[in-house]
């Protein structure tokens, strides 16, 4: 949206400069709770064309900021008032900063003179957030807004994104001010490193061309990179396999016969087995977490590592890097190509026995379920349904627990920005606010939030937004009536204890009632028979929210799985079931 | 165990020193020693640290130090003489 500039000079109250900065930056759209501390800054968003919606509780603002930023690839944005208002952003703030998502979150603040003591809604937020912004700031001073907004946005989306909080005092927001936005910016320790080094380009090269076992260990910096078609020309350059984790799902297609899927805690053998037997891995925007790694000091023992990364800090700081290449995604692979290219040309190790060994494990070893005897419906089977119907273009927005890894497994990513997730933090109740923030950034594209029963019930407030601010998302809750996940842990490794993870019902609460009371249309299935023409009935409404019950059998799990702690050479594809190693070469 | 000593070049900005110490705790290393002084710039202060190293590596500790917004420089201090380049993880693929 093209706001209209305001002249430099001009003298207005520091809410109306807050706002004025906010249209500089090119907001278009927030999310947000006015109250007490905050509430001069809402009377000039009365006024202003950036879009505000009014959400239900601040977590939904903070995900919704997410969800956008996830889709467009820029700052959302969120605003709350002080104290349990600016409380409640700090889990989308922890969720943001370990997804890496560009997020700005403006509060309101007790006023100067009442900081410190324990002012009525008074929170320390910005000692609060220090541990999980990228930066943050407390603004006392009015004529200080414009400057510290732009350096938020900059600082928010340069170098590895990341959530920005600007708490502003009530009385900076209430006095009087003249409008500065700034025209260049001074921050003497933030100058990221976009552009890579040559030297380090070519030892990647030399690297790679002498790797008889290479493998692309793909991470969610090449989505946030916008480098997805750069990858492509390098997987195909070099013809070597390609892992998407979690956080990088659609980075490369699914479809591409070089793909072996996701690796880590409930990766495919393919891609598990292929990072523990690689010589090489060529490591772009992912950072070895444990969740992908298992027990670290089995993880890929014989392999050399390349890492690039925009963030000098993941270099090294859970395994030694051979060569690292600090710099933008992109930049680092445009600079590849042609040095990888040239290198090639001049000799290169024989890739075919590593390609056929590891398609021989992807051919072996697929995604599978098991289908219940007594014809009840299988969660994969909803979630494999949902993506074959609706398509490559759908986008994807699931919450925490097994249903997130089947929304992972089971549906064929083409591209990237259409799988959203809470990966780092692992936030249940994810999936509903950030639909409603993808939808937004998105809102020609059907948005589906996949969501557990248990998640669901934290979040789904927000669908009272979508209803009353024409955001129609779509919901499929796969119900299982069970915390599933910590109950498979228990089926598992707890004895079949299952303590506090029954939610008792799959009627309690009766969820197309609930939708229907926040003026969404409100479906349900539980035979297998139903699934496509539910489906396809939610597919038809798009001037409402929908949302579909999926009653589903409680005992499925989430397969394959290396338990945590242990070695990923201790994958299982079922329970107490490992793979037939013997039968395999590698 | 051993103990490096560094001087971290800092905007003199409130908050800074809970940054660096937030830090160093959320991230389990270990400060043996703190002093916190003026420049002759008034806009940026001096820390010098004592840090001891055990299961961090030093380019980690200054790595992540150096990814605070407020910090400017860190500088090893070698044996009375002061190294001349910032540090940071990989030096041979700086530009």
């Amino acid at each position: 949206m093209a706001h209209v500039p305001t002249a430099n000079g001009t003298a207005m109250t520091g809410a109306t400069s807050l706002v004025k900065s906010l249209e500089a930056a090119n907001v278009d759209v927030m999310f947000g709770i006015p109250g007490g501390a905050i509430l001069p800054a809402y009377d000039p968003i009365y006024d202003s064309t950036i879009r505000h919606i009014l959400v239900r509780h601040e977590q939904g603002a903070g995900h919704a900021a997410t969800g956008y930023a996830q889709v467009t690839g820029r700052a959302g944005v969120c605003i709350a008032t002080s104290g349990p208002g600016a409380t409640n952003l700090v889990t989308p703030l922890a969720d943001a900063a370990m997804d890496s998502v560009p997020m700005v979150a403006i509060t309101g603040q007790v006023p100067s003179v009442a900081i410190g003591t324990d002012a009525f809604q008074e929170a320390d937020i910005r000692g609060i957030t220090m541990p999980f912004t990228k930066h943050n700031f407390l603004v006392t001073n009015a004529d200080e807004i414009p400057r510290v907004i732009a350096e938020a946005f900059h600082i928010a989306t340069s170098g590895r994104p990341g959530p920005v909080l600007v708490d502003i005092a009530k009385d900076a927001l209430q006095k009087q001010t003249t409008y500065e936005w700034p025209t260049t910016m001074d921050l003497p320790g933030y100058k990221p490193q976009n552009q890579p080094n040559q030297s380090a380009i070519n030892d990647a090269a030399a690297l790679i061309a002498q790797s008889a076992k290479p493998i692309f260990y793909v991470g969610g910096g090449v989505i946030k990179a916008n480098a997805s078609r750069e990858l492509m020309q390098l997987a195909e350059l070099l013809g070597a396999p390609v892992v998407t984790t979690l956080m990088a799902r659609g980075a490369f297609p699914d479809s591409h016969p070089l793909h072996l899927g996701m690796p880590g805690m409930h990766g495919t053998v393919a891609a598990v087995t292929g990072l523990q037997k690689a010589d090489l891995l060529i490591t772009l925007g992912a950072r070895f977490d444990d969740r992908v790694t298992g027990k670290l000091s089995t993880f890929a023992q014989n392999a050399k590592v390349i890492h690039a990364d925009i963030d000098p800090a993941e270099i090294g700081k859970n395994r030694y890097a051979d060569v690292a290449v600090i710099g933008d995604l992109r930049e680092t692979i445009k600079a590849l190509i042609p040095a990888l290219t040239a290198t090639l040309a001049k000799g290169r190790a024989d890739l075919a026995p590593w390609l056929a060994s590891v398609n021989k494990l992807k051919a072996t070893y697929p995604l599978g379920y098991d289908t219940p005897a007594d014809g009840a419906l299988s969660p994969q089977f909803v979630i494999e349904r949902l993506g074959k119907i609706c398509g490559p273009d759908t986008i994807f927005a699931a919450g925490v627990g097994q249903h997130q890894m089947w929304a992972s497994q089971f549906i064929s990513y083409e591209k990237p920005r259409t799988w959203l997730n809470s990966g780092g933090a692992g936030t249940m109740g994810y999936a509903v606010p950030a639909a409603m923030g993808a939808k937004v950034g998105a809102p020609d594209t059907t948005v589906w939030a996949i969501d557990g029963d248990g998640c669901f019930q934290m979040t789904n407030q927000e669908l009272v937004t979508c209803a009353l601010n024409n955001i129609p998302i779509k919901v499929a809750i796969i119900n299982n009536e069970s915390l599933g996940m910590v109950r498979q842990w228990q089926t598992l490794f707890y004895d079949s204890r299952y303590s506090n993870t029954s939610l008792e019902s799959k009627r309690v609460p009766n969820f197309p009632m609930l939708a229907e009371a926040m003026g969404c249309v409100g479906l349900s299935c539980e035979n297998p028979a139903d699934v496509d023409a539910t489906i396809e009935k939610a597919m038809s409404i798009n001037d409402q929210p929908v949302v579909v019950d999926f009653r589903v059998h409680r005992d499925a799990m989430v397969w394959p799985m290396v338990a945590a702690g242990t070695s990923n050479d201790e994958i299982m594809i079922a329970r107490a079931t490992a793979p037939d190693w013997d039968s395999q070469e590698l | 165990m051993a103990i490096h000593k560094l001087e971290v070049l800092v905007e003199n900005e409130p908050g800074v020193l809970a940054r660096v110490a937030g830090l160093f705790a959320r991230r389990t290393y270990n400060i043996d020693s703190l002093v916190v002084g003026p420049t002759e710039n008034s806009k940026i202060s001096k820390m010098v640290i004592e840090v001891s190293v055990e299961g961090h590596s030093l380019e980690q500790v200054i790595a992540q130090l150096d990814k605070l917004i407020n910090v400017i420089r860190i500088e090893e201090v070698l044996e009375g003489a002061i190294s001349n380049t910032k540090h940071d993880t990989q030096p041979d693929y700086q530009n």
